[in-house]
C-alpha cells in the first residue's frame, strides 16, 4: 500500500529537517564530521591555488623581467652618454685651462700680436723635433715667426701652408738661438739635441753661470724677439783649458704635452744675410 | 692592388702616424707606421703595384717630415727592393721576412737621417742615437709588424682570392 503524503506536509517536513540540521551544525555536532570532509578539500584547493601562483609569478616575472632588462639597457645607454659627456667636458676644462694660461700669457706681454693654434701632429721623424699646428697663411702666418707657451718659446714657424705650418721647436738639433743668461746678462748660444735636451754653448769663460740662472732670448741675430723666457740653468760645465763654458738648460715649456700654442705674429725676423760679410769683400 | 686606392689610403696612414704614432714615443724613438705597412703590401705576392705603393707612401710622408724631400722616398724604395728580393727567394715564414725587412728598412732610413743630420748639425754621438732612437724605433717597428701584417694579408686575400 503506498502513503501519499500531501505536497505541503512535504515541504514542513523537509524545513524541520533543515532547521534542525542548523541546529546541530550551530551547537557544534557536526564539527568533526566537517573536519573530515573540509580538511581534504582545503589541502587541494591549497595545492591547486599555489600552483595557479607559481604560474602567475611565473607569467607575470617573465614581463616583469622583461621590462627591468629593458630599463636597464636604457639605463646603460644613458650612463654611457653621460660618461662621454664627461670625459667632453673634461676635455674643454683642460683646452680652457690652457687658454686662460695663454691669454694670461698674452695680457703680460702686450706688445705682441698673438694668435692661437692647435698642435695636430709631430714629424713622422724621431730625428727632428717639429709640431705640426691648424694655423697657416690663410691666417696670417708666415715663415720665422717665433711660436710660445705660456710659459715661455717653444719654437719657430719652418714652413707654411695655406692651412698648416710646421713648427721647428727649440729642441730641434739643428736650432740655435742666441740668448742671455740673468743675472750676469752674458751672452751664449742655446743648442739643442736629438734626445730633446737642450744646452748653452759658448759661454765666455769669465761669464758668472750659476745654476738656476734664467735663459731669455736676447734678440740678437733679428730671429727672435728680445727678453722671452725660455728655461733655467741646471749645470754648469767648466774647465780651464776650454775657450768656453757650457751648461745644460731645462726648458720652461713641456715639450711632452705641447697642446695649444701662440704665435707672435706682429714679429718679422730680420734678415742680416746682407751685412755679414762674405770672402768677396777685402 | 689598384694604385688609385694608394693615395687616400696613405694619405690615411700618414696622418694617422703624424698625429697618434708619432705622438707615442719610446725613449726618443718612434715608430714608422708607413714603413711597416708598405712591407706588409710588398710581401704579399699578389700584389703587382708594390713600387707604387712605396712612392706614394714616400712622397706623402716627405711631405709631412722636415727632413730633405725625397729621404723617405729614397728609403722606402730601396726597402721595396730588399722585399722583393727576399720574397722571390724565401717564399715561406712571411712574418720571419716582414721583421727582416722592416728592421732593414728602419736601419737606412735612420742612417740617411743621420747623415742628413752630421751634414746640417756637425758631429752625432752615435751611440746615444742609436740607444735612444734606433732602438726603441726598431722594437716599436717590431711590435706594429705582425697586427699590420695579418691586417694587409687579410684585406689583400679578400680584395684577390687565391684561384
Amino acid at each position: 500500500m503506498n502513503i501519499r503524503f500531501p505536497k505541503s506536509f512535504r515541504i514542513v517536513a523537509l524545513s524541520l529537517v533543515a532547521i534542525g540540521i542548523l541546529a546541530l551544525a550551530l551547537s557544534g555536532v557536526f564539527t568533526s564530521l566537517s573536519r573530515l570532509v573540509v580538511s581534504p578539500l582545503t589541502s587541494l584547493q591549497t595545492w591547486v591555488s599555489q600552483q595557479y601562483q607559481g604560474v602567475e609569478i611565473f607569467v607575470s616575472a617573465s614581463q616583469d623581467i622583461r621590462e627591468i632588462r629593458q630599463q636597464y639597457t636604457e639605463l646603460e645607454a644613458e650612463n654611457a652618454r653621460m660618461q662621454a659627456q664627461i670625459v667632453e667636458l673634461q676635455q674643454q676644462l683642460v683646452e680652457y685651462e690652457i687658454l686662460s694660461a695663454l691669454l694670461e700669457f698674452a695680457r703680460a706681454n702686450p706688445e705682441h700680436k698673438y694668435i692661437g693654434a692647435s698642435v695636430i701632429g709631430r714629424d713622422p721623424s724621431p730625428f727632428l723635433n717639429y709640431i705640426i699646428i691648424n694655423r697657416g697663411s690663410d691666417d696670417g702666418l708666415k715663415r720665422g715667426m717665433p711660436v710660445v707657451t705660456q710659459n715661455g718659446l717653444a719654437g719657430r714657424v719652418v714652413q707654411v701652408t695655406a692651412a698648416g705650418a710646421r713648427v721647428s721647436l727649440i729642441t730641434d738639433p739643428v736650432t740655435r738661438i742666441n740668448v742671455r743668461i740673468e743675472p750676469s746678462r752674458s751672452a751664449a748660444v742655446l743648442a739643442g739635441s736629438i734626445t730633446g735636451d737642450i744646452t748653452l754653448e759658448q759661454i765666455p769663460q769669465e761669464a758668472d753661470v750659476n745654476p738656476g740662472n734664467l735663459i731669455l732670448t736676447s734678440g740678437l741675430g733679428g730671429n727672435y724677439p728680445a727678453n722671452i723666457i725660455i728655461g733655467q740653468v741646471t749645470s754648469v760645465k767648466s774647465r780651464e783649458n776650454d775657450l768656453f763654458q757650457s751648461a745644460s738648460v731645462q726648458s720652461v715649456t713641456d715639450f711632452d704635452d705641447l697642446n695649444i700654442v701662440l704665435v707672435i705674429i706682429n714679429f718679422n725676423p730680420i734678415d742680416i744675410s746682407p751685412l755679414l760679410p762674405n770672402a768677396e769683400t777685402p | 692592388m689598384s694604385v688609385i686606392l694608394s693615395i687616400p689610403v696613405l694619405s690615411f696612414i700618414t696622418v694617422l702616424q703624424s698625429a697618434v704614432v708619432s705622438r707615442l714615443p719610446l725613449n726618443r724613438g718612434t715608430a714608422d707606421l708607413m714603413l711597416v705597412v708598405i712591407v706588409a703590401i710588398t710581401l704579399q705576392k699578389s700584389v703587382k703595384t708594390a713600387w707604387q705603393w712605396s712612392i706614394v707612401g714616400g712622397l706623402l710622408t716627405d711631405f709631412f717630415s722636415g727632413l730633405p724631400f725625397g729621404l723617405f722616398t729614397t728609403s722606402y724604395l730601396i726597402t721595396t727592393g730588399i722585399a722583393f728580393l727576399l720574397r722571390e727567394r724565401i717564399w715561406r715564414f712571411s712574418f720571419l721576412m716582414q721583421l727582416l725587412v722592416v728592421l732593414s728598412g728602419t736601419i737606412i732610413i735612420h742612417g740617411l737621417s743621420m747623415l742628413v743630420l752630421i751634414l746640417q748639425v756637425g758631429s752625432l754621438q752615435l751611440i746615444t742615437v742609436l740607444q735612444a732612437v734606433t732602438l726603441p724605433s726598431i722594437i716599436l717597428n717590431f711590435m706594429l709588424s705582425l697586427p699590420v701584417f695579418i691586417i694587409i694579408q687579410d684585406i689583400i686575400q679578400q680584395l684577390n682570392p687565391p684561384e
